[in-house]
């Protein structure tokens, strides 16, 4: 085939035209076999620009096309559109970044004008063994499964649910609501909870959109984005399976307390009137806080960090409920003493230290302390500790709440096993990228919300419920396709020895293996073209469509020549 | 890892024979369906793996025999690549063939479900060629040297190993330290141990003049190993002098199809991939002002030793077959040495080593990062 590359040199406006000699870089490309225009224009990006790209591929009859710009990040996409739009395939399309790696980067004119020209030879020797790859559609399906009935899964479900969109919801209590239900009121607002709560779960009840699964649990969950066969299970019967596609999963499994076994010091489930943080909420709701005795206690010790060196972690939301605690104790038993244990106090934001102002002085005390020990004495609860110039106290209370870490959901490691989603250190859902995509997952199309990606109180497991739908509102739409990735990975059947190397490193989970064959196979509609494949293979089978050995060869020869 | 245990049973009848009648009777009471066994074959100077199914062929069945024509991985992989099948097979090599074995065992080459390796202590083999020129002289000067623990006339590899009686397999014969008419029976596995059950030997600890005269060869090895590879680094030391090394090289590839742990079914050097242009070349040509042909000599031997240096067993079947006389397998087993040293790895120590390259560790090779500071 007869090659005909054009290379078009932006000067993006003076950053490019003021730090490197176009001129000497086109007399440099201009004897290149092959190359059979080399221009310069002053805005490429532009749509002057664009259109003058346009008409070139057009009137040079261009079969390859070089671009020497800006960052690929910054208009790739830009320029693989002008490729679209005058019938070139984009994948024959190669950009040298001249002004982020050459002229922003030194004074020196010369220098940066020496680099371009590299990096542009570079491009060139690389776009000539450039192949065209063929965009893919595939047919997708807009329902989702959310796992887990909690404040998170409910709203997720709620702003999912649409006449052509069907939410399966999948929890494993006998009901809704999660944790939220234990509570008699929220913190900051001092609202009723369960006002909150209810009236999420009649909106779930009634809607008709959303299929409840109360006593089930996720089996299976095998397929990719837009495609995901679900099986779960009936727990309260033993042949009660059930089986959908849905086009996406929102996990949503919740989190339990850190055992306070686990640290004898603090005498739980040995001393009475020693309770968890939910024990007392349970309590509390029931309408009575009363001790063992059936009397009232006249002084609650508030241990907060509980579990906190254990876990690693602080959990956030401690302090803020622990300060609810004693918000109840307050309003409920007249003169009572209540007394916040804690090493540091988390109170962030716009609104908690004024929670905490108002809280404070009423006879409720916060004493900072360490090595929080508590023993019976004299028949009573006595709390000893070390303050804050390490010297040894102690204090008399008849009633001890602890305050635990927050831990991922028992069954955590289980569904992580099952939606093949990995767990960070603490155990909670591993996130894409932990500030700029919280609530996604390696894995497309699967999302994480609520406690289930870390301790968080109600509003922030909301916000993230409501993200998670908006991703998916947005890349899910009924009725459209969905474009998979075009530059992944694949696996000669020649090449591979069928070691498996390969699946052990593949993050997407998007390499099965033939077993007919021996082989592994790479589905092109989950990989991303990560390469980590390509890398890890002994026997040089797994290549990228668009960064094969030769082109990558190619490209370095020059770049170093 | 299992601890070694082991027994002492009589053989007063020979080595051969009494490993033939172990295998025999493991075969009548259906602890094994067949065994995979070096054979002399007909011609009578010749040597091969052989699968036996009918146990009156084994009594021509010669476990250690003084040549190495394949090496035996080679021959497992051969009958268990597709899977497991349903006979019970028995392997019996040496210990560097089962080492191979379990390195293709970790790359899922050879399925081990159904197949129990038997090692053997290990006096060395005689280069193919120098065995070729005479092979019933050699066959006599190879059975004496056997027994008088005498390596000089083994392959160079056999003269430096220090893991010629290594257990990793599920049974080890041991003949060394052993006392007149006695071998022992060795194993630190559960399927080994099992294997002995069945056939009515039970496994103790009396095995300490084996292991003490094991560690005493060793070790002694060990020693001439580390000189031998000191020796030869400075001779193909640095890529000058590598390159220079095998310079002799004919692109013959033979150390590659030889070679047990070299697992691709089709390699890279002799794909496509390799085959440029003549632009290409001369492109190549023009940055040193001349290019050497057959090309990509040197740089096949380092692609080899980027593969399988981490589970190069220093069998030395490479240099066996290398018409040219390079030292490959001393050269791979210096580096061998070294690559796996980077990770505590050991080829076919054991099952449950993983490979280094896909051992994922978050903090390792930290002094390679500072290389060039």
């Amino acid at each position: 085939m007869e090659r005909k590359i054009g290379v078009y040199i932006c000067e993006c406006g003076p950053n490019i035209a003021e730090k490197i000699d176009i001129d000497k870089v086109i007399d440099a490309l201009l004897p290149i076999e092959d190359v059979t225009v080399v221009e310069k224009f002053k805005l490429l990006c532009s749509a002057e620009g664009k259109k003058y790209l346009e008409e070139q591929i057009k009137k040079q009859d261009l079969t390859h096309l070089v671009i020497a710009a800006c960052s690929p990040t910054e208009h790739e996409k830009t320029f693989m559109e002008v490729c679209e739009n005058s019938d070139l395939n984009p994948y024959l399309f190669q950009l040298a970044n001249i002004r982020e790696q050459c002229a922003w980067i030194t004074e020196d004119k010369d220098e940066a004008t020496k680099k371009a020209i590299r990096l542009v030879k570079a491009a060139i020797g690389r776009v000539r063994y450039h192949s065209s790859l063929e965009k893919k559609e595939i047919e997708s399906n807009p329902d989702v499964l959310v796992i887990g009935g909690g404040i998170a899964g409910i709203e997720a479900s709620l702003q999912l649910a649409s006449s052509d969109r069907k939410v399966y919801l999948v929890e494993k209590n006998s009901s809704l609501g999660g944790l939220v239900t234990n509570f008699e009121k929220t913190f900051l607002g001092m609202k009723s909870a369960s006002d909150v709560i209810n009236r999420k779960i009649n909106d779930i009840n009634t809607n008709e959109n959303i299929k409840i699964f109360t006593n089930s649990e996720v089996e299976e969950a095998i397929g990719f984005f837009g495609n995901f066969e679900v099986k779960i299970k009936r727990t309260d019967n033993e042949n009660g399976s059930v089986e959908f596609d849905v086009g996406a999963i929102v996990l949503a499994t919740g989190s339990t307390l850190f055992n306070p076994d686990k640290t004898p010091r603090y005498g739980y489930g040995k001393l009475d009137n020693v309770l968890t943080s939910l024990e007392f909420e349970k309590m509390n709701l029931s309408g009575k806080i009363t001790l063992k005795n059936g009397k009232a206690p006249k002084s609650v010790a508030i241990i907060h960090c509980v579990g906190r060196d254990e876990k690693g972690y602080c959990s956030e939301i401690c302090c803020m409920y622990s300060l609810k605690f004693a918000r109840y104790l307050v309003d409920k038993i007249p003169n009572i003493k209540v007394t916040n244990f804690y090493s540091d106090l988390c109170i962030p934001g716009k609104t908690y230290q004024k929670f905490y102002d108002e809280t404070k002085g009423n006879n409720v005390e916060f004493i900072r302390s360490f090595d929080v020990e508590i023993i019976k004495k004299d028949n009573q609860l006595n709390i000893r500790y070390k303050d804050e110039n390490k010297v040894k106290k102690s204090l008399f209370a008849d009633m001890v709440v602890l305050s635990p870490a927050i831990e991922p959901a028992i069954d955590a490691s289980k569904v992580a096993e099952i939606t093949g989603i990995s767990q960070g250190e603490e155990g909670f859902f591993a996130e894409e990228h932990e500030k700029i995509n919280p609530i996604s997952t390696s894995t497309e199309g699967i999302y994480i919300v609520g406690c289930a990606q870390g301790p968080k109180n109600i509003s922030d497991s909301v916000v993230q419920s409501q993200a998670a739908a908006g991703k998916i509102l947005s890349s899910l739409v009924p009725g459209r396709k969905i474009e998979p990735e075009v530059k992944t990975s694949q696996i000669s059947e020649s090449f591979c020895i069928g070691c498996k190397t390969c699946i052990s490193v593949c993050s997407y989970g998007a390499i099965t293996f033939d077993e007919a064959k021996k082989i592994s196979v790479v589905n092109e509609v989950i990989c991303r073209g990560c390469g980590n494949c390509v890398a890890a293979c002994p026997s040089g089978a797994a290549s990228l469509k668009h960064s094969k050995f030769n082109q990558i060869y190619q490209e370095i020869l020059e770049a170093v020549k | 890892m299992n601890k070694v245990k082991g027994v002492i049973i009589p053989a007063k009848t020979g080595i051969r024979k009494t490993i033939i009648d172990f295998l025999e009777k493991a075969m009548e009471k259906g602890v094994f369906d067949a065994v995979i066994i070096p054979m002399k074959l007909p011609a009578g100077d010749s040597f091969a793996y052989v699968l036996v199914e009918d146990k009156y062929l084994l009594k021509n069945a010669i476990p250690l025999p003084p040549t190495m024509f394949v090496q035996g991985a080679k021959a497992i992989s051969s009958v268990t690549r597709l899977g497991e099948g349903k006979m019970k097979i028995a392997a019996i090599m040496r210990p560097c063939e089962i080492r191979a074995a379990i390195e293709l065992a970790k790359l899922g080459q050879i399925n081990l479900e159904n197949m129990t390796l038997i090692s053997i202590d290990c006096p060395g083999v005689l280069p193919t060629s120098d065995f070729l020129s005479n092979p019933e002289k050699n066959m006599k000067l190879f059975d004496d040297a056997a027994k008088n623990l005498d390596d000089k006339i083994m392959r160079p590899v056999c003269q430096i190993c220090d893991k010629s009686s290594m257990v990793s397999g599920d049974i080890h014969i041991g003949t060394l330290g052993a006392k007149k008419d006695t071998v022992f029976i060795i194993s630190n596995s559960k399927k080994g141990e099992d294997i002995a059950d069945k056939l009515g030997i039970s496994l103790k600890d009396n095995i300490d003049s084996w292991q003490d005269k094991v560690k005493s060869i060793s070790e002694e090895k060990q020693k001439k190993r580390k000189k031998a590879h000191k020796d030869l680094k400075v001779k193909v030391g640095g890529l000058d002098n590598l390159v220079e090394a095998f310079s002799h090289c004919i692109n013959c590839h033979n150390c590659m199809r030889v070679c047990p742990v070299c697992f691709c079914r089709l390699c890279y050097f002799d794909s496509d991939k390799v085959k440029h242009r003549s632009d290409d070349y001369l492109q190549k040509a023009e940055v040193k002002g001349g290019m050497r042909f057959l090309p990509d000599t040197a740089l096949f031997q380092m692609g080899r030793m980027m593969h399988m240096s981490l589970s190069c067993v220093s069998c030395g079947a490479c240099e066996d077959a290398c018409s040219m006389s390079i030292p490959v397998a001393q050269i791979f087993s210096m580096i061998a040495d070294e690559t796996q040293g980077l990770f505590d790895y050991i080829s076919g120590r054991s099952l449950d080593e993983p490979i280094p390259l896909i051992a994922y560790k978050e903090e390792e090779l930290e002094e390679m990062e500072d290389a060039n500071d």
